[in-house]
């Protein structure tokens, strides 16, 4: 199955005119550069048949981050925009990527490939600030129109945290067998301790039927 | 004072009078965000000429609740509580998913029992989703006593996960790596702990006879009366083509012709030890929308009950350690939910928190197909259509 | 009243018979209702109204409107008040007249207009307007929308149900009420049978139509429209359309029995002393008929209803007419 996935990982690379693919995890991925967005996509969709819109979005990567852990080792800070087609006949599936860089968050719309990009951008707009040129109507989505900031931007903090602590750091007691976790108050995640609800138990108690 | 009226005089003022009404400006009505038919808080503006409707545009968002802005701060067992609210009606459906991208970036192998737990109770919340549905559009469209009894049938359905999980909506019973014993689970009851509950298979086959009786209430009740057929059949037509290119999935998208389900091409849950048919509309009315969740509730159940005879033994869920981190690494992974493609996107850089999580739902692309399927319809059209659809907002907005 | 040998004076009788027609009316609008509830109730496999009135709920209908009666009287700022105000009143004077010529013995009757049938039908259509203004006056886009698709549906409906009205005259040979149930008598059989059926259909329809039931109640459709005309009434005035629609199903099935099923008449029961009851049961069949037919089916879209009354319901009521005027002639 791995080879499969890698077989069509290579095929989509090659009609998106791209050299860079990976299909790690079973998820084919293909980066494809800015400048060919729109004709990358279009080529993948009739060379691969790839008729399904299943989403749009983006990742921020960045350094320094308001909301959960930062990353380990820096990378270049980029927005880097994802789309997901699918084939309505088999199982084909693959994730085009681009990057963005963050002063000039631009890129071309796909709404006149496929028109389910149309929502999907909106969101991506108005959560990321990215602006998708030639969109017929980039109104809010989600948001009210007096919102402001992008908050899934990394650099937009989750409010409710700041004012108050989780308040699962006061409830859960420590669990008779384990350790305790460590009470470091950096950063939000480090408040989370590690048996908290929800955490697997190691499957000792797995019974027979 | 009383002079008479010059029949041309008059005939220029009647003339004059016409020509006023026939520039008089469409009406621009709000349905919603509280109406009983949205689905929830839904709001759609819709231009009017008479009855017919010029253009109807959706306003979502007033049910966003940003879960993924909200998992990027928990960690991924605690995003497994969090995102069964996404799509309320079917609890359980929504875990699977992200699980098994969790499982599948982990790269640990899911014992076989607790898949099949995970693959019936996945069947019966597709089945709890489609008894709603089947009942409450007929509602919309005026028949109020299909919703009794399907909603009768499925407070069986729902007792028997009530029974497994512990919760009728909410079940957070996915576990990653496998599921949770059903009953006890916390340290001193460790020894205790049981499996399914006592009387569970039983049960299950007489939930499934029930389930089977009511799918042929509906079939004379419903789907056999020749109003219902004429507010449904040739409304709001939705081609497949452009099915796929919005993103349609689910029973919407096999309405419209085009015979995909994921329980067939993806592996995520073994679906290819099971027998079950596909349901296929053919033209992409409401009614065939209506048929298809109607055709698939028998194959639930008819899975369902293949399931129940064959459940292997073994350990409920596989060794993981106790502080789940995920290496490095991106992973999509789509399910056959009841309403459609769910899909989750785990952007994973080695921590016990996601870097990113993108959810994709199947109703947000479901519903973007609105304001296309109803230009030229009348406007009883557009509850025909928004029921058909089958959305909740809680999958829209997430 | 002829069986009472003294002359009473004319606006006493009058007096007597209004106060005889409004009780009449309650009596017969508030079983119709508790049916409903409870009849509904059963076939949704629920119970119904179980508190008010001990099991079976029979206090329900009166506690309702008891409820309705202390209600605040609410008037929406955009609306029209004066029409506002009158709307439910025209619609309940339409209907309350409807029971003036119904006949439920030989000689129980308010009035035996020569004109029965005609005098119903024409004060039966008042209901258009009652219905128009309460959609205008209430100052509401929805309304507005309900009251004219509701005007729009019962002026569709008015014709099938006079065009089938005229095959019972034609066979009966007379307007008046009174007549019609004397030559369903003396035929023997009630003109269901001898000869109306396709007429009794239609009436039914037509009349399910008039009175905004289910299948065609698209102007209250609370799924689209959250109450339609009625969306803005509330308290008093809303008990009064309630009453109206009640009054009116169980108006418009007397008028219905009376012309097709044979009225107060039954075989070999003497009509003066088992008329009423006769009637009553004849009223209480159809208006069974009619909450069944509520709870069973979907509503129709607007363009369907209409395309049902223009398209089918007229020229089948006028091949009707034109058959039994050819039978009565030839026979």
């Amino acid at each position: 199955m791995e080879s499969a996935v890698a077989d069509f990982a290579a095929r989509v690379a090659e009609l998106a005119g791209s050299e860079s693919w990976s299909a790690d995890f079973g998820n084919a991925k293909v980066r494809v550069d800015r400048s060919r967005w729109v004709e990358a996509v279009e080529a993948v969709r009739d060379g691969a048949g790839l008729a399904f819109f299943s989403f749009l979005s983006a990742i921020d990567w960045s350094n320094e981050v308001a909301v959960g852990d930062p990353l380990e080792e820096t990378v270049e800070e980029r927005y880097e925009v994802l789309v997901r087609l699918s084939s309505g006949k088999n199982n084909d599936s693959v994730t085009l990527s681009t990057d963005l860089p963050k002063n000039d968050a631009r890129i071309q719309t796909l709404s006149n490939v496929y028109g389910g990009a149309n929502w999907h951008e909106r969101e991506a707009a108005e959560m990321f600030g990215i602006e998708f040129e030639g969109h017929p109507n980039l109104d809010r989505l989600y948001l009210t129109d007096e919102f402001e900031g992008h908050p899934l931007r990394k650099t937009y903090p989750l409010l409710s945290r700041e004012i108050k602590p989780w308040p699962g750091m006061v409830d859960v007691e420590d669990m008779p067998s384990t350790e305790n976790p460590e009470a470091d108050s950096g950063g939000v995640a480090e408040q989370l301790p590690s048996n908290a609800e929800g955490v697997a138990v190691p499957s000792e108690e797995g019974d027979e039927a | 004072m009383s002079q008479t009226l010059d029949p041309r005089a008059a005939a220029h003022v009647s003339e004059v009078a016409v020509s006023v009404e026939l520039q008089t400006p469409g009406m621009t009505i709000n349905i919603g965000p509280q109406h009983p038919s949205t689905h929830g808080v839904l709001r759609l503006v819709a231009e009017l000429d008479g009855e017919r409707i010029v253009n109807v545009e959706p306003v979502i968002g007033y049910m966003h609740r940003g879960y993924e802005k909200l998992s990027e701060v928990r960690t991924y067992p605690q995003i497994t509580a969090l995102v069964n609210r996404i799509d309320w009606v079917s609890g359980f459906a929504n875990e699977i998913p992200f699980i098994v991208a969790v499982e599948r970036l982990m790269e640990i192998e899911v014992p076989e029992r607790a898949q099949y737990i995970r693959l019936i109770l996945t069947e019966l919340a597709r089945i709890s989703n489609h008894l709603v549905f089947l009942s409450s559009y007929p509602l919309e469209l005026g028949a109020s006593t299909p919703l009794m009894h399907a909603l009768r049938e499925r407070e069986h359905v729902l007792e028997l996960i009530e029974g497994v999980t512990g919760g009728r909506f909410h079940p957070n019973f996915n576990r990653i790596g496998g599921v949770k014993p059903a009953a006890g689970g916390g340290s001193t009851q460790k020894k205790l702990a049981q499996d399914l509950p006592k009387g569970f298979l039983a049960e299950t086959r007489a939930a499934m006879e029930r389930v089977f009786a009511i799918c042929d209430d509906l079939d004379t009740l419903v789907m056999g009366n020749e109003i219902f057929h004429a507010r449904t059949k040739g409304v709001a037509i939705v081609p497949p083509d452009l099915a796929l290119a919005y993103g349609v999935s689910g029973p919407n998208l096999r309405g419209s012709g085009v015979a995909f389900d994921l329980r067939k091409h993806e592996n995520y849950l073994p679906y290819d030890k099971f027998d079950f048919d596909v349901a296929v509309g053919e033209n992409g009315d409401c009614f065939d929308r209506y048929s298809v969740r109607h055709e698939e509730v028998r194959q639930a159940a008819r899975i369902v009950g293949q399931a129940i005879d064959d459940i292997p033994s073994g350990p409920l869920q596989a060794k993981v350690p106790r502080v789940i981190k995920v290496p490095k690494g991106e992973t999509y992974v789509r399910a056959e939910n009841p309403k459609g493609e769910m899909g989750y996107y785990v952007v994973s850089e080695g921590g016990r928190i996601p870097y990113r999580l993108k959810i994709r739902s199947a109703s947000f692309s479901n519903l973007s197909i609105l304001s296309w399927a109803l230009k030229g319809l009348l406007v009883p059209d557009i509850i025909a259509l928004l029921g058909s659809l089958d959305f909740v907002l809680g999958d829209v907005d997430r | 009243m002829t069986f009472v040998a003294v002359e009473i004076n004319f606006y006493l009788l009058l007096v007597l018979k209004i106060l005889v027609i409004t009780g009449v009316m309650l009596g017969g609008l508030l079983p119709v209702i508790l049916g409903e509830l409870k009849i509904g109730a059963h076939m949704q496999s629920r119970v119904g109204p179980y508190y008010a009135g001990g099991r079976w709920g029979w206090a329900q209908p009166m506690a309702d409107g008891l409820k309705f009666f202390q209600k605040e009287d609410l008037i929406p700022a955009a609306a029209d008040r004066h029409v506002y105000k009158i709307a439910p009143y025209l619609l309940m004077v339409s209907t309350l007249s409807l029971f003036v010529i119904i006949p439920f013995s030989p000689d129980l009757i308010a009035v035996d207009l020569d004109l029965g049938i005609f005098f119903a039908l024409a004060i039966s259509s008042l209901s258009t307007l009652g219905v128009l203004m309460a959609g205008w006056s209430s100052g509401n886009k929805y309304s507005l929308m309900g009251g004219l698709r509701a005007a729009a549906q019962i002026i569709a409906y008015e014709l099938p149900l006079v065009l089938a009205v005229i095959g019972v005259v034609i066979q009966a040979g007379t307007l008046s009420m009174v007549g019609i149930v004397e030559a369903q008598i003396d035929m023997g059989v009630p003109f269901l049978i001898g000869g109306q059926l396709v007429g009794f259909v239609i009436f039914f329809i037509a009349s399910l139509a008039e009175l905004n039931r289910t299948p065609f109640d698209l102007p209250l459709a609370e799924s689209e429209l959250v109450m339609g005309y009625l969306t803005e009434y509330s308290g008093f005035r809303f008990a009064i359309f309630f009453l109206a629609e009640y009054a009116g199903i169980v108006a418009v099935s007397a008028i219905a029995s009376t012309l097709f099923l044979g009225g107060y008449g039954f075989w070999g029961l003497d009509s003066t002393v088992f008329g009423p009851f006769v009637l009553a049961a004849k009223v209480g069949i159809l208006a069974f008929l009619m909450i069944w037919i509520r709870w069973s089916w979907p509503r129709m879209r607007e363009d369907q209803l209409q395309t049902l009354a223009w398209k089918w319901l007229i020229p089948i009521s006028l091949a009707n007419i034109m058959v039994t005027a050819i039978f009565k002639v030839v026979f």
